[in-house]
């Protein structure tokens, strides 16, 4: 495997229900290795977002710790969690999320804003990133006017218009049919190869199972199965 | 990262219709409200200084202490030699005199007896002078409800309804009643020339308006005066001058050991008005206040409902690497251009609204029929370079601090909390 950028150690995440706590993950350990192309495979319910959720920095671990390019998310600040986001991790949801008032080029553009750009920088890298998504003639849509395809193409190209190191996709394809969810995960299957990003997927989707290359089974917020997947 | 919020703004109407119009009404309403209250006073303190207190008065420090009995006998002596004076030092002020006086007015029938009779309060004042300011001062063109102005000495206008209730008609003559400055017996005949009404019950009840130098004459003054008025040749009382000019008057004219010498006061330390353009200061500064406090809640209530609705957008730029101390700095951005554009449409219908009421106002003479107080019947606006603030600037508070209020939620929701209202 090449270095780690991921690693969990004992990792436990316990959310506070009632008086007591709700286990939602339990001793995980993992290592993910640079540009690893990896699914979180299980139920709903079994904990995957929540473990996105701390590998994005988004949310700290219980007990044990997270490691993600070498920081332990359980120790970074505010403002270091943001920067390792703003600079190092890409976000795609479920529900695409995109923001209903700014066309497709300004939500792509969104991302480079906390960076210092200019303005022909972002210009390039934003129509350097709707390209890989196949979405350069739609730069003046609002997202109103997107398919759902078009629209998780478009958080694609928000996510990888800064060109991450870690990309996590929540349920990417859950609410896609399977012509746009091959289409989007051959995208992805281009951009890992293109760019060395490691991309983690949560998903329950047969369609999405067969692109990736280890399948980490999540079972009632533990570690069920680690597969790593040579045939491909 | 400003253009962006402010594509959102002009682009997300939930956003900013509702906060610009709510501001933009606070606004609007606070600015009317001021000018007006601002006219209304500004228009009592013009009528009294028209009246009765000049925007400086000089009295001797006698008559001063007993100017509600008008005691003519304690009157200024040589007044044309100190106006003179007066004219020369200040060129920027009027100078006018006045006498005021009780009497007696007695109306005789055909063969002299007293056919009716009435107790009367006598106010001279300079109408035959050519260049005299002082009819229009007061207002009696348009305040003359029968007759005419007087034209010439020996004529003479009373209050509407006293000659009414003596039974006088414009022409007949009658007679004044009242004591000299020495205390002697004083008495002239005087020919009704018209009836005033003033809109104003103390000024109404029984009033009589003749020529100064027939007062001069009647009262044995000559060449003096119960007081000498000056106003400001633009009008409008300013206070610093003023108190300049009467501490400066009262070092070289007033001594204290002398009853009778002058001594001067501004408008501002006559008949409580100083407490009334004090007050008119508080006024502002209280309605600003009332205004922040209301708006910041209403908007406070806005900025939740429309916090609530972008949590998403929040979760989405949390998880694009915005702290979410640079997020609640957008909001209050956010707010600062709303508030902006709010503040400037409401200052502009404000200013719009004000401005009609300057040039029209409210008739409120049914209302104030008995009112004691010296207040116009219509009622006018005043615009002062404070309607260009008084709205605007808590207007942008106000939602400033709605928005921050609001935003703190933001703050205390988890990041992961926020996060998670990004699953459907
Ligand atoms: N903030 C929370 N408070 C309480 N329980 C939570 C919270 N977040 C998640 N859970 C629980 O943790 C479990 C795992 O949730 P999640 O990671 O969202 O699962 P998945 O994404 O695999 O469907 C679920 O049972 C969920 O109800
Ligand atoms: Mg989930």
């Amino acid at each position: 495997m090449k270095e780690a950028i991921i690693k969990s150690k004992n990792l436990t995440k316990k959310f506070p229900v009632g008086n007591g706590y709700f286990t939602a993950l339990e001793d995980i350990n993992l290592e993910i290795g640079k540009g690893e192309f990896l699914g979180l495979v299980g139920p709903s319910g079994s904990g995957k977002t929540t473990l996105l959720n701390i590998f994005g920095s988004l949310d700290v671990p219980s007990e044990g710790e997270a490691t993600v390019m070498d920081k332990n998310v359980s120790q970074l600040s505010h403002g270091e969690s943001a920067e390792l986001r703003n600079k190092h991790i890409g976000f795609i949801f479920q529900s695409y999320n995109l923001l209903p008032v700014y066309t497709v080029y300004e939500n792509v553009e969104f991302a480079l804003l906390l960076q210092d750009k200019s303005t022909s920088e972002r210009k390039k890298a934003v129509m350097d990133a709707l390209e890989w998504v196949g979405l350069t003639d739609k730069v003046k849509s609002k997202p109103a006017q997107l398919s759902g395809g078009q629209s998780q193409r478009v958080a694609i190209a928000r996510a990888m218009v800064k060109k991450p190191d870690i990309l996590l996709a929540d349920e990417p394809t859950a609410n896609l049919d399977s012509e746009n969810s091959h289409h989007i995960l051959q995208t992805m299957v281009e951009l890992n190869k293109e760019l060395d990003t490691t991309f983690i997927f949560s998903t329950h989707d047969e369609k999405v199972m067969k692109y990736l290359r280890r399948m980490v089974h999540l079972k009632d917020g533990k570690i069920d199965k680690d597969q790593l997947i040579t045939s491909l | 990262m400003i253009k962006f919020l402010f594509k959102g703004i002009l682009r997300d109407r939930s956003r900013s219709l509702l906060p610009i119009i709510i501001v933009s009404i606070g606004v609007m309403l606070t600015i009317i409200l001021s000018t007006f209250i601002k006219g209304i006073l500004g228009d009592a303190i013009d009528m009294s200084a028209n009246f009765m207190t000049g925007h400086v008065k000089v009295m001797t420090k006698a008559y001063a202490e007993n100017n509600k009995q008008m005691p003519n006998d304690l009157c200024l002596l040589d007044v044309s030699k100190l106006k003179n004076e007066l004219r020369q030092k200040y060129p920027k002020i009027d100078w006018a005199e006045r006498i005021h006086f009780a009497g007696l007015l007695d109306v005789p029938d055909n063969n002299g007896e007293t056919k009716a009779q009435g107790p009367t309060v006598g106010q001279a004042i300079d109408f035959l002078s050519s260049d005299s300011k002082e009819p229009e001062r007061m207002n009696i063109q348009k305040s003359i409800v029968s007759g005419l102005m007087p034209a010439k000495n020996g004529d003479a206008l009373l209050s509407d309804a006293f000659a009414k209730k003596l039974g006088l008609d414009i022409g007949n003559d009658f007679t004044l009643f009242s004591s000299t400055a020495n205390g002697s017996m004083a008495f002239q005949n005087f020919t009704l020339a018209g009836t005033v009404s003033f809109g104003n019950s103390g000024l109404d009840k029984g009033s009589v308006l003749i020529d100064i130098v027939d007062a001069q004459r009647m009262l044995d003054m000559q060449d003096a005066a119960g007081e000498l008025l000056g106003f400001f040749k633009d009008g409008q009382y300013h206070d610093e001058s003023a108190e300049t000019i009467t501490k400066a008057f009262n070092t070289s004219y007033h001594n204290e050991g002398d009853e009778f010498s002058p001594i001067m006061f501004r408008l501002k330390e006559q008949n409580n008005l100083g407490s009334l353009l004090d007050q008119s200061k508080y006024m502002s500064f209280i309605m600003m206040s009332i205004f922040i406090f209301a708006m910041s809640i209403v908007l406070w209530n806005t900025g939740l409902l429309g916090g609530l609705r972008r949590y998403a957008e929040f979760g989405v730029r949390l998880a694009l690497g915005e702290e979410k101390k640079h997020i609640f700095g957008t909001i209050l951005i956010e707010a600062l251009m709303i508030g902006i554009i709010g503040s400037g449409v409401g200052t502009c219908l404000g200013l719009a609204i004000s401005l009609y009421l300057q040039e029209y106002g409210i008739d409120f003479s049914n209302e104030l029929k008995n009112s004691s107080m010296m207040l116009p019947s219509v009622h006018r606006a005043k615009i002062t370079s404070e309607a260009y603030y008084i709205g605007f600037i808590p207007g942008i508070i106000a939602i400033v601090l709605g928005n921050a209020l609001s935003g703190i939620g933001i703050f205390k929701r988890q990041t992961a909390q926020l996060f998670k209202e990004l699953e459907v």
